[in-house]
């Protein structure tokens, strides 16, 4: 990244405040990011809303609207979204669904740097 | 994985205290497998023999393994083969035992030899342990009496203790499975798992235990039983359970969902159906995993 260039805004969607740290922490390490953050699906789609991110990770079980349900309502405000689900649960069914729904990738819990690393090359 | 069950055994057989066995899963890096273990084990010598070379090497200005060999209780080739052995968890679990004056070689081989004959397992299986795949291990530990969710619990447990090692560390014995006992927890984490199989699985410890857990699963020194220790403890348990899911679904084909956490206060476990309680020691306390399936 040049030095006048923006950095990317990355949005950080989970409901344990451990995984937000050590996201953080991982992003922190690779490059210089505005990160935010969401504790809970309703509040990911509202962040999303409030500041249009570069990049989101979302988790799949969180409370008052799951990372699924959070991942559809992104993608209807902004079809062009990229969204990684961060999840411990990534079955067969999670990922086609994930992928139908639209999802730019899909992270297996406990995320390691290296997965972050390609994503964060895949979109710059 | 062999180590953790072969504590479980000498502490069923009164060969060690649980307070002495935690203090010395705690210290198993530290520990110098010498050459007389690796003798027993391999069942090259005795343990009265290697008594006998260590008595001697009080008096002899020699290497044990000279000694071996000068009193001809192995050839060259053999003390050359152990000193390449890796150092098995197990054997470092037994040195650490007779360092600390709990045990003497000869209880060690004795405990060894009958440990792997009752439980059947052989050199194989041993080996396979060591690498990793401990699932007939599991199979010969646990024997549940559900037939319909055995398989399921014993990959539940199988993973669980993988997990364990991968994520707060290798020094722990599994202790015997128990039916749900009468006692308030005053805080359990759980999570419901719903789909293909419906399960509620929870953990249970005293808050000491459970912060030292989440300060090791969250890599952070914590100090207090609070929500963001809470936090981490779930989050194991959210990945450990996440885990399972994906294996349940590339194994079988079924899918699982799984709920946000639960916390239960003051719950009686005894109220909980069809539960099982798989207490492990660690060096730090005993936790309790609780699957009801």
């Amino acid at each position: 990244m040049s030095e006048n260039t923006k950095p990317l805004k990355i949005l950080i969607c989970d409901d344990s405040a451990l995984v937000r740290k050590q996201l953080s922490k991982i992003l922190s390490e690779i490059g210089d990011f505005e990160i935010f953050v969401a504790a809970n699906g309703d509040a990911a789609v509202r962040k999303y809303a409030e500041v249009l991110p570069d990049l989101s990770f979302m988790d799949i079980v969180m409370p008052e609207k799951s990372g699924i349900d959070a991942l559809k309502d992104i993608m209807s405000l902004n079809p062009a979204a990229k969204v990684v689900m961060a999840s411990s649960v990534g079955t067969q069914g999670n990922l086609k669904t994930a992928i139908e729904c639209g999802a730019f990738d899909f992270i297996q819990k406990p995320v390691e740097k290296s997965a972050v690393e390609k994503i964060i090359k895949k979109i710059m | 994985m062999f180590t953790q069950f072969f504590g479980n055994y000498l502490l069923n057989r009164g060969l060690v205290s649980p307070e002495k066995l935690s203090d010395a899963l705690g210290r198993l890096s530290e520990t110098k497998l010498r050459l007389g273990v690796l003798a027993i084990n391999a069942g090259i010598m005795t343990a009265a023999q290697v008594d006998k070379v260590h008595a001697e090497q009080q008096r002899v200005d020699k290497r044990i393994g000279e000694l071996m060999v000068d009193m001809g209780y192995a050839t060259n080739e053999q003390i050359e083969s152990l000193l390449k052995t890796q150092p098995s968890a197990h054997l470092l679990l037994g040195q650490t035992l007779v360092n600390d004056g709990v045990m003497t070689n000869s209880q060690f081989e004795s405990a060894l030899n009958s440990y792997k004959t009752e439980m059947g397992i052989s050199d194989e299986e041993l080996g396979a342990s060591d690498l990793g795949d401990f699932r007939p291990l599991i199979d010969k530990f646990y024997k549940f009496d559900n037939a319909d969710n055995s398989s399921y619990l014993n990959g539940y447990i199988v993973l669980l203790f993988k997990n364990l090692v991968r994520f707060i560390g290798a020094d722990f014995a599994p202790l015997n499975a128990e039916e749900l006992y009468d006692k308030i927890s005053k805080s359990c984490l759980g999570q419901e798992i719903s789909g293909g199989i419906k399960a509620l699985t929870l953990i249970d410890a005293d808050d000491d235990t459970l912060i030292e857990f989440a300060s090791r699963f969250s890599g952070e020194h914590l100090t207090e039983n609070d929500d963001y220790t809470r936090d981490c403890i779930n989050e194991f348990l959210n990945l450990h359970n996440g885990l399972f899911a994906v294996n349940l679904s590339n194994e079988t084909g079924l899918e699982i969902n799984l709920s946000t956490q639960i916390v239960y206060d003051d719950i009686n476990l005894a109220t909980i159906k069809n539960s099982h309680v798989i207490p492990v020691c660690f060096s730090f306390g005993t936790i309790n995993f609780i699957i009801s399936i």
